[in-house]
């Protein structure tokens, strides 16, 4: 059933809470906590009695502490750009929200971290490192809004974690405030700290572990150089074919990203970017490196993209990511699901993962699926990682469609578990995809998981209901989507 | 149960010694075995190809050695997909081999990889030189599966290279020293193998220059794998070990690339002038560049891990973690006379090798005083080698950190009979 419940806040919590953090970092009118009722993924809703929004590590400290004393549920927040519901106050309580918590506290290039706060939003450190020769990887699509801290809670990817690995590969370290408000520094500015790594458990512990202050990513050096380009293609089919065979032959792109011709089109309704809209698919082909070995890698991919039936558009060369035909591409890449207004009122995204080789396979069913739902679905995703988002369009208000698109959701990432993949590559199980838990995993790998938990988080105070289905009882679903940007 | 009084021929390090073998071959035989044992209040004592049997505090409670060497197939190698799935008994020289015929790798080096089981590798977190370029064991793996001492097969992650679907046990296995449980599969993220790989040996009157040399490499126009600092014994050991003839006698540089042959070439000539400097400057490729790979990666494991070599080899070693910037004042703070020196310097980790001869009290001063500055400089100094009857006093795993008693606490969820690896880690 729906998790919709609340607490009793009392009114001497509240004051207690105004006096930790300020009343001007505290809301509790109901027509303000309307905004904080749900993430990205707006199936499920549940307001928080008190949003508090502190500016110290001290104030987090002094937050949780209380909400121990009072026995009252606390869920940490970023930029709410989860698609997962990995930050719904799910039992309502204290809503402890990190976007004030937001300077960069240093940068040493010489040796190569930074440390951060975690309401940085992924793209002021970009920014802040720009000219530098270095920057940080991970890049979500939602780079713009989303948080570090949220990226480090989810494990968060990205169009250039093909070469350059996910969040956990550039975290050396996280400041945990732990649920009972005890602070413990895990991992370190130096690598390789004695101990188990723990900063590579607790990242992607979607906020139960408890709330992240401080983090210490790694820097990487930039690339010299890089050849970006379109690779156009008849056919779903070819495009797929054409990942395959990139990695097959071992090409390492920094990104290889595939658009299908409905999100073309939208894309190209709505912003005008000049993809070719009578293409059947678009990939989106990065290569980069030291220029001196640029035009061989670029010429073996283009090698691959023509074997499969396709043409190269667009080619561009550049030196500092910064060129503004490059810029466009990503801004295009990146404004997909802003374009999607363009075609439908709502829109469920999926994230499922398969092999690599199965991309052909997995598309093939996708659109097997939709037809036999009476669904229109669009794609675009990081197809080098085998990461795939199709986005199921539908209507809200007629009932019908929303349970077919359930049942279409459903299905696909039944099959990619068919195919030996995953149900989440980036946006993380939340609450909405517990169910497929035991599907993934065993009654023993999942008790391993859920004594982990117990070790940060024994009370279950913090984030309760999520990740782990162990305890929650079901829960129905009776919405898929989201909306579509005005 | 007590400690064997007449030693059989399974050792569990520092003088102690198996009561008995399990060594299955399958895995849910070893995990059945481990809940069983464990059930009786026997130590379980994991072992791949004993390559770092020393390391680690003193085994404490009788026990059972557990040989994954039974479990060593090759479990799935989708090729095209850029991943490999493997028991953990296969030692890191055959997987490479597997790797090799498809014209891949695992980019990860471990000292003795003949021996060294791939369990055992990541157990460990072994690493060597082109971790600067290419990352550490914790970068390469997306999928385990362990037997506890509850007698249960865990898994975490999965065969895919994305996935974020569960608490990230990969990452909490890798390095955790046989002390959760053992390691029976894992799955790894391979890459194409480069079509050449060189070195760059230079040679230095003495270590004042590096910090700004290593400075200009780190914004270097080349991109390099490897950024290697020798003191001089370390030098002289390496060029021994690696049987080219290369000049030592000072402090060494060795600066690894790896790529297209056009693109080693190019940033060879570019390394020329960043390392202009240098009192030599030799480019090492083809087969001898492997040679000194090989000795590159296996020095820092001393003669000992190695087996039979008849090298003098070190009873007390040390690896520092520090920032970068600070390698080169702690290289230089050490005495040569003492100790052989080795540093992946661009990823701020410096090892030690006491010289043979120098007695072990000089060589515990040292380590007392480095692990000061180690510590005082945001890092951390433990110690993989080290004389038992040292070990209590030393301190084998550095100065104590703040997350110590959450990783305990981790254990304990994970092995509460504390039956697993007793008395080496946690």
């Amino acid at each position: 059933m729906a998790v919709a419940q609340s607490v009793d806040i009392s009114e001497s919590l509240r004051a207690e809470l105004a006096r930790a953090v300020g009343p001007e970092n505290l809301l509790h009118h109901r027509d303000e906590l309307v905004v904080y009722e749900c993430d990205g993924y707006v199936i499920e809703k549940n307001v928080p009695d008190v949003v508090v929004f502190p500016t110290s590590t001290e104030q987090v400290v002094a937050v949780v502490r209380l909400c121990n004393t009072y026995d009252v549920p606390f869920v940490p927040r970023g930029a709410g750009t989860s698609l997962a519901g990995g930050t719904l106050a799910v039992g309502g309580g204290v809503m402890i929200c990190l976007t004030r918590m937001k300077r960069i506290l240093e940068i040493n290039t010489r040796d190569r971290y930074a440390v951060v706060e975690p309401g940085v939003v992924n793209v002021w450190l970009t920014r802040a490192l720009a000219g530098s020769g270095f920057h940080y990887a991970p890049d979500p699509s939602s780079q713009t809004a989303c948080t570090i801290g949220g990226n480090v809670a989810t494990n968060s990817g990205g169009p250039h974690t093909l070469k350059y690995g996910v969040t956990v590969n550039h975290v050396r370290g996280v400041e945990l405030v732990l649920p009972d408000g005890r602070v413990v520094e895990i991992g370190g500015k130096a690598e390789d700290t004695p101990g188990l790594d723990l900063a590579g458990l607790v990242v992607g512990n979607e906020g139960t572990f408890g709330v992240v202050t401080k983090v210490i990513v790694n820097l990487t050096r930039d690339p010299e150089a890089g050849r970006t380009f379109l690779g156009v293609f008849e056919s779903v089919d070819q495009a797929t074919e054409t990942v395959s065979g990139l990695i097959a032959a071992g090409i390492v792109p920094a990104a290889l990203e595939m658009l299908d011709t409905l999100m073309i089109q939208a894309l190209e309704e709505a912003f005008g970017f000049g993809f070719p809209t009578d293409a059947g698919a678009v990939l989106i082909i990065e290569v980069d490196g030291l220029e001196a070995g640029l035009e061989h890698e670029a010429e073996a991919v283009a090698e691959v993209v023509r074997r499969n039936g396709g043409s190269v558009k667009n080619a561009i060369a550049w030196t500092t990511r910064k060129e503004p035909e490059y810029v466009a591409i990503w801004k295009a890449r990146k404004s997909a699901f802003g374009a999607i207004g363009r075609l439908s009122p709502t829109f469920c995204t999926q994230d499922g993962v398969v092999p690599r080789t199965k991309l052909p396979h997995i598309l093939r069913r996708i659109t097997e699926i939709g037809a036999k739902n009476g669904l229109r679905i669009a794609n675009v995703f990081h197809a080098g990682d085998g990461n795939i988002h199709p986005i199921l369009l539908f209507d809200e208000r007629d009932p019908a469609q929303v349970r077919r698109v359930l049942d279409a959701s459903h299905e696909i990432l039944e099959e990619c578990i068919a195919c030996g993949g995953s149900v989440t590559g980036e946006h993380g199980i939340g609450v909405e995809k517990m169910e497929f838990m035991p599907r993934l995993f065993s009654p023993s790998d999942l008790a391993a998981m859920v004594a982990l938990r117990e070790v940060f988080n024994p009370q279950g105070r913090c984030s309760p209901g999520k990740m782990l289905p162990i305890g929650v009882g079901c829960i129905e679903r009776k919405s898929p989507g989201r909306h579509a940007p005005a | 149960m007590n400690w064997p009084d007449s030693p059989n021929d399974t050792p569990l390090g520092d003088g102690r010694f198996a009561s008995a073998v399990e060594r299955p071959t399958d895995r849910q035989e070893l995990a059945d075995a481990l809940g069983r044992l464990a059930a009786e209040g026997i130590g379980l004592y994991p072992q791949g190809g004993r390559t770092a049997l020393e390391c680690g505090g003193i085994p404490a409670r009788p026990g059972v050695a557990i040989d994954v060497t039974g479990l060593s197939r090759v479990v799935d190698y989708p090729a095209a997909d850029m991943t490999i799935t493997v028991e953990a008994g296969l030692t890191l020289a055959e997987l490479q081999r597997t790797l090799g015929a498809q014209g891949q790798r695992l980019p990860l080096e471990a000292p003795a990889a003949d021996l060294a089981t791939i369990g055992g590798v990541f157990a460990t977190d072994s690493s060597g030189p082109r971790r600067f370029g290419n990352g550490r064991p914790r970068d390469l793996i997306i999928g385990v599966a362990f037997a506890s001492s509850k007698g249960e097969l865990v898994k975490g992650g999965g065969r895919v290279v994305k996935n974020v679907a569960g608490y990230d046990l990969p990452k909490l296995l890798t390095g955790s020293m046989g002390s959760l449980g053992v390691i029976v599969e894992l799955t790894l993220k391979t890459r194409p193998r480069p079509e050449a790989t060189a070195l760059c040996w230079s040679t230095w009157p003495g270590m004042e220059p590096l910090e700004e040399v290593l400075g200009v490499l780190n914004t270097s126009r080349t991109r390099p794998v490897a950024l290697e600092l020798l003191n001089g014994p370390a030098a002289e050991a390496v060029a021994r070990r690696s049987g080219l003839d290369l000049p030592a006698g000072g402090v060494v540089l060795a600066v690894g690339l790896e790529g297209t042959e056009t693109l080693v070439s190019w940033q060879l000539d570019v390394l020329e002038a960043e390392l202009g400097g240098a009192s030599g400057l030799v480019p090492v490729r083809g087969s001898d560049a492997d040679r000194l790979w090989g000795a590159l990666t296996d020095h820092p494991a001393g003669g000992l891990a190695l087996g039979g070599e008849g090298e003098a080899s070190s009873a007390l070693s040390f690896k520092a973690n520090l920032l970068p910037s600070s390698v080169v004042a702690f290289v230089e703070s050490i005495d040569p006379g003492r100790w052989e020196v080795q540093s992946h310097a661009g990823n701020g980790i410096v090892w030690g090798l006491g010289r043979p001869g120098i007695e072990v009290d000089r060589l515990a001063e040292d380590v007392t005083r480095l692990r000061e500055a180690a510590v005082s400089a945001g890092g951390n100094l433990i110690l993989p080698r080290c004389p038992t009857d040292r070990k209590p006093s030393l301190g084998i795993w550095g100065a104590p950190r703040g997350d110590w008693e959450l990783a305990r606490m981790v254990k304990r969820a994970i092995d509460p009979a504390g039956a697993m690896n007793p008395g080496r880690f946690l």
